[in-house]
């Protein structure tokens, strides 16, 4: 097994009828390199001159020029990369304006030095070196019987006299060894988190639990949200979270798990326009035409907050899971299956909105146990 | 022009320091004298090389600022709109790389750009060899490394896409978590330990960085680096053409000409990446927010590998759902997210092995196919192409659907039809097409190439001169094998069945084969030009050769 | 028919020519390129527009203008009283902000009450607008009132007689502009409620998005701060109403702030901002420019080279 490309009689004979590659053929057997009559007495490179076909000189020495004008290019893009970098300080570059004129110049600059080299690299490639049609056999990729054969024979003798084969009890103590072993690292993940419980069946909703518009920072009496604040007419929404006293690790009062369990669409609907689909039940858990819905899609568990009041239809932007606001959040086009989990809403003595309970079923992606009550 | 006959003393010596330690002087001239076919659609696996390395170097870069924490913080550095907002320490470190860091931008849109195009070089790569038949025997494991090098480069994308904690990676890990939570039984399990507890949590970040920045990488970087000895090792395949064979592999050598090409080609990956970068905004989270779970952009998509995955989240309906025993079994997100990539990827991996079963070919293949000559091949790759396109397009179907005001549910229903009735065409249309050119081919070969020239014959009929094909042009026409089954025979002389075409894998196996086989169009007995108007009299190219010799 | 026997001579010709390859790819591009922009709507919506005349108080409002304006444009459809016909709905409740909103921003006179109307330039001056609005008020019905604290649309050059009271009007205008944006001072909440009640639909970067039945919401760059309040108060289409005392005015303020301060900040990361889609279209031109810049590279290192040149 040879790749010894210069071996070249040695190589044909196996081949049979092909030709030598790049051997002249009569009809083109005059090369046309510029100093020499005969090219191959003069050939000095490291593979055959059949094989080789050197540039003429004065080709060459274009390339050259060509090359040498890319890495110059190059080495002025390097400059223009350096230029960039010391041009604009750090604590300009936070003006987004600035930032982008950063960034095309180090990027324009670093672009066009690597570009340069990249092609002063292929011109030295094509126009300078030699053009080459070198061939060389593939291996012979299966080994010889014999050689299959003593390896065979040499492995099996080997194990043999390792015992491991006749001694039962030596393997199969090992084998138990082994076994606690493997399942070590998977004990040891048990750590990675605490077990599911029923920790996704509820959430931090309780009767009685005032609301606010995410994202405000209000005071006073305004902290809260009202039934009226949604307006007398149908076609309002907001996005709502519960009201917990903010504390200093949250501002807001709620960590982000709690968030994305309890977050809310509050809907206001027209009474006539309920669907027949509603049960008394889920009437009943509206307060004056409002109702409110978890906002976490059951499908995958984005957000899916995109409610048409003409329509009333609540879609999902990420997988166009579709529910139906004036029919219980029904799904009703979309990957989705079960309709979102219903918030049962009231209002208390001082007239704000409140909860009176917790969400009708769990909370976000459908999960086994779902529908399991515990 | 001297002759040098000896390296110079420097080099000589520091060869002599190597060579005394590891012996090399004889491999490494083997190495040096490796020969590359050259071809540009053998460069697109190096694509894939050079913008790993871009990865890895950017990468390295971003990990001097980056927090892999989500921590919450009220925001105070340089980047003035977002002052006074809270997020994540990996949201705000990372508007530290892109505000505060010199190049910190640029090098994180590079870090980007590279991953995009780091995967698409490994789909273009995988198609070529795909098409071109290059998984055969003997490289099948190297295809099955390479689709593992695909499985981990998406993976490693989708980490990636999470860890800066902006609006849309955060939604990406949403809907990671919501599949998990699909699986039976283990789901909640899963998701809990993975998430150290509920969404989000506070560990996802950090351990997906351990994931993306060293133990997808470094797996990456193994399988790499295997790939490439294996390519190293078989040497490369070659197109069909003139003394190009089975055994014997033509090109361009390892040293000096490829060296410098090969080297040439990095600049050039790196360069164009780098402008993309300068000039074209990527994934601009510092405009995205931070991300909170309860916020949600329209035209939300994930980066474009995993588009297929959501294409099939999107148009998957609901309708096979069901419960047993009262627990759920969303099979809506559960198809989708992770029965239509298995069946993807494990029909890419076991496809080397099934065609070889159904041909029975069981030879060493070392000239590439060309995709007319295998065209149930080509028909089940074109098909696959378009069912991942389709998938794909179905993804960003809300862009389509407001790009063009389209009915947003009437994209989805035409998705939901074409995924099958797309491929169906796609094979039918790329099989006929192959066998057209197949017959194309073998006039030509029989006749000579149209020559575009009219002549009128006495006779008054036009005619279009046929002229002899160039020497090159009739060894890749002759390169087509035939394509029937080449070890057993289902029936002996003797009218005997053969064993191996018993039984039903036997059955199935003979159907297959004819299927794979029925319409191919033979060259059997075709000589170059012998159907030709006979004012050509040269030697056959055959006959030539044997001449030479 | 000689004509097109020539054609195909011409190209059989040159089908052979190494570039012909090529030259298809290219026309097949160029060809999807230009029926894309024909088949795209984004087009005329993308049509940048602006209002005309400065926003003027309520004083100088001409009533029997507004009233021969509504007579001529608005009474067809929507009734002489404003009650509704069977083309047009009921606008005795939408109140003098909607009137505002729907005519401003160019939707209303509609030329197909069917379908959902695209931004476009408004068929009469702010001053006529506000007569119409005034006429509205006295005479057809009431609802949410022009926010006139609101910086509206920028002043025109067109509607100014000289350069030097254009000028004037639009330093005054963008100094409004200017302190109603800069009045806004936590982006917290604006950030906030925008990202929870409006990205989901006109998206992280204002810039729109789909919803059902083909309809769309619109992008948000053209909008002036009015506007976007008006649409708010009012819920025009299907987009749901947030009043003043759900979202408050300041807390309006805020968010208006943060996607007009947003849609106004260069892009950081380059000249091409690919219309802020962002991972589609990244993708796409990750695919078909990056990918094809490399390969065109590749080709011409491995480019066949003659053997002897």
């Amino acid at each position: 097994m040879t790749d010894n490309t210069t071996d070249h009689n040695k190589g044909e004979g196996a081949e049979g009828p092909d030709r030598v590659i790049g051997t002249p053929s009569s009809a083109e057997g005059d090369r046309l390199v510029a100093s020499s009559a005969d090219p191959h007495s003069e050939h000095e490179g490291p593979f055959p001159a059949e094989e080789t076909h050197a540039r003429p000189e004065e080709m060459q020495r274009k390339g050259e020029k060509v090359a040498a004008a890319w890495f110059t290019l190059a080495f002025l893009g390097g400059i223009i990369f350096f230029v960039g970098y010391f041009a604009f300080s750090s604590t300009e570059i936070a003006e987004p304006r600035i930032a982008q004129y950063s960034n095309v110049t180090l990027g324009g600059g670093l672009a066009l030095a690597l570009f340069g080299i990249g092609a002063g690299m292929t011109v030295w490639a094509r126009r300078v070196m030699p053009h080459y049609d070198v061939s060389t056999p593939y291996d012979e990729l299966p080994s010889s019987p014999e050689e299959k054969g003593s390896f065979g024979d040499f492995f099996m003798k080997g194990a043999a006299e390792s015992g491991f084969t006749k001694r039962p009890l030596m393997r199969r103590t090992l084998l138990l060894a082994m076994a606690p072993l493997g399942l070590a690292p998977i004990v040891l993940l048990r750590d990675t988190g605490p077990l599911p419980g029923d920790t996704l069946k509820h959430t931090l909703w309780k009767k009685g639990m005032r609301m606010v518009v995410e994202g405000t920072e209000r005071e006073g009496e305004a902290t809260w949200i009202r039934a009226e604040d949604l307006g007398n007419a149908p076609g309002g929404m907001i996005s709502a979270l519960p009201y917990v006293q903010p504390t200093e690790e949250h501002p807001h009062g709620l960590s982000l798990n709690e968030q994305a369990k309890t977050v809310i669409l509050l809907i206001k609907v027209g009474e006539d326009e309920w669907k027949p689909g509603m049960t008394e039940q889920q009437l009943n858990w509206t307060h004056d035409g409002i109702v409110a819905y978890s906002k976490i899609c059951t499908h995958v568990g984005c957000p899916a907050a995109l409610y048409e009041q003409g329509t009333h239809r609540i879609l999902c932007p990420c997988h166009q899971s579709t529910f139906d606001a004036a029919d219980g959040a029904k799904v009703v086009f979309g990957p989705a299956h079960r309709p979102l989990p219903q918030l049962p809403i009231t209002v208390d003595d001082e007239g704000y909105l409140v909860a009176d309970g917790d969400f009708s079923s769990p909370v976000g992606p459908t999960f086994w146990d779902v529908e399991k009550e515990d | 022009m001297s002759r040098t006959t000896q390296a110079p003393k420097g080099l000589r010596a520091t060869g002599n320091f190597i060579d005394d330690r590891f012996h090399v002087a004889k491999s490494g001239e083997k190495n040096l004298r490796k020969v590359f076919p050259n071809h540009w659609s053998f460069m697109l696996g190096e694509i894939a090389l050079y913008s790993f390395i871009i990865l890895l170097l950017t990468g390295v870069f971003l990990t001097l600022w980056f927090k892999p924490s989500m921590t919450e913080v009220v925001y105070d550095g340089s980047y003035e709109r977002l002052q006074g907002v809270v997020m994540s320490e990996a949201y705000a470190s990372t508007l530290h790389i892109d505000f505060d860091v010199r190049g910190g931008f640029l090098v994180r849109q590079i870090h980007h750009w590279a991953a995009l195009i780091f995967v698409a070089s490994l789909v273009a790569h995988m198609l070529r060899v795909f098409f071109t038949g290059a998984f055969r025997k003997p490289r099948e494991i190297n295809w099955l490394i390479g689709i593992a090098i695909f499985v981990l480069a998406i993976l490693e994308g989708l980490f990636g896409y999470s860890l800066p904690d902006d609006l849309p990676s955060g939604m990406g890990i949403r809907i990671l978590q919501g599949v998990m939570l699909s699986l039976p039984v283990i789901g909640t399990y899963v998701s809990m330990f993975l998430f150290g507890g509920e969404f989000p949590g506070e560990d996802i970040i950090p351990r997906l960085y351990m994931l993306h920045i060293l133990l997808i990488p470094g797996i990456l970087l193994a399988l790499i680096v295997a790939h490439f000895m294996i390519l190293w090792h078989q040497k490369h395949t070659q197109y069909p053409g003139r003394g190009r064979t089975e055994k014997k592999v033509v090109g361009v050598p390892m040293f000096p000409a490829f060296a410098v090409k090969a080297g040439g080609f990095f600049f050039f990956v790196f360069a164009v990446t780098v402008a993309f970068s300068a000039f074209v905004q990527i994934n601009p989270i510092h405009l995205f927010g931070p991300f909170s779970p309860t916020s949600i952009t329209s035209g939300l998509q994930p980066d474009w590998y995993m588009g297929f995955m959501e294409g099939a989240l999107r148009i998957f309906p609901n309708w096979f759902d069901f419960t047993i025993f009262g627990y759920a079994v969303p099979t809506g997100v559960l198809v989708p997210a992770l029965v239509i990539p298995g069946i993807l990827f494990t029909g890419l991996a076991v496809w080397p092995f099934l065609e070889a079963w159904i041909t029975g070919d069981k030879r060493h293949h070392n000239v590439a196919d060309r995709p007319r000559n295998a065209p149930v091949r080509t028909g089940v790759g074109m098909a696959g192409i378009t069912f991942y396109g389709l998938l794909w397009m179905a993804g960003s179907n809300d862009i389509l659907s407001e790009t063009f005001s389209l009915n947003l549910y009437g994209t989805t229903w035409f998705f939901r039809f074409a995924i099958f009735i797309g491929p169906v065409l796609a094979f039918v249309i790329t099989k006929r097409i192959c066998l057209g050119l197949q017959r194309r081919d073998r006039a030509t070969l029989a006749h000579g190439y149209e020559s575009g020239t009219i002549q009128q014959l006495p006779s008054g009929e036009y005619i279009e001169v046929h002229k002899e094909s160039p020497d090159e042009m009739v060894h890749v026409l002759r390169s087509k094998e035939p394509l029937d089954r080449t070890d057993t025979e289902d029936v002996d002389e003797n009218g005997v069945e053969a064993p191996s075409a018993r039984g039903l894998r036997g059955r199935l196996r003979t159907a297959l084969a004819h299927w794979y086989t029925k319409d191919n169009v033979s060259f059997e007995g075709v000589e170059p030009h012998s159907g030709h108007h006979g004012q050509h009299e040269e030697i056959a190219p055959e006959q030539a050769e044997t001449a030479t010799r | 028919m000689t004509r097109n026997g020539e054609t195909v001579k011409w190209i059989t010709a040159r089908r052979r020519h190494p570039l012909a390859g090529y030259v298809v790819v290219i026309l097949a591009l160029a060809f999807f390129g230009v029926g894309y922009a024909y088949v795209a709507p984004g087009a005329d919506r993308a049509e940048a527009q602006t209002l005309a005349t400065e926003a003027t108080g309520d004083d100088q409002t001409d009533v029997a203008r507004g009233r021969e304006i509504f007579v001529r444009s608005c009474a067809s459809c929507h009734g002489p009283s404003g009650e509704g016909t069977g083309n047009g709905p009921d606008i005795t409740d939408v109140g003098g902000a909607a009137i505002d909103f729907q005519v401003s921003t160019g939707r209303m006179p509609s030329t197909n009450p069917d379908a959902q109307m695209p931004r476009k330039a408004s068929m009469y001056t702010q001053e006529e607008i506000y007569d119409l609005v005034a006429y509205y008020e006295e005479e057809i019905g009431e609802g949410p009132e022009v926010p006139l604290d609101v910086p509206g649309s920028a002043p025109e050059r067109s509607n100014f007689a000289d350069e030097e009271a254009y000028e004037a009007a639009k330093a005054e205008y963008e100094e409004a502009y200017e302190a109603y944006v800069s009045g806004a001072d936590d982006v917290e909440v604006g950030m906030e409620l925008y990202l929870t009640n409006c990205a989901h639909c006109h998206s992280w970067s204002g810039s729109g998005g789909a919803l059902t039945d083909g309809k769309w919401a619109p992008e948000l760059d053209d909008a002036s701060p009015r506007q976007i309040y008006e649409a708010m108060i009012t819920g025009p289409g299907q987009m749901p109403a947030f009043n003043d005392m759900i979202i408050q005015p300041d807390e309006k303020q805020e968010l208006i702030a943060y996607v007009k301060d947003l849609q106004n900040e260069p892009d950081a990361g380059g000249i091409f901002n690919l219309n802020r889609i962002g991972q589609v279209a990244e993708g796409f031109i990750g695919w078909t420019v990056g990918l094809s810049l490399i390969v065109a590279c590749a080709i011409w290192i491995t480019a066949k080279q003659r053997a002897h040149d």
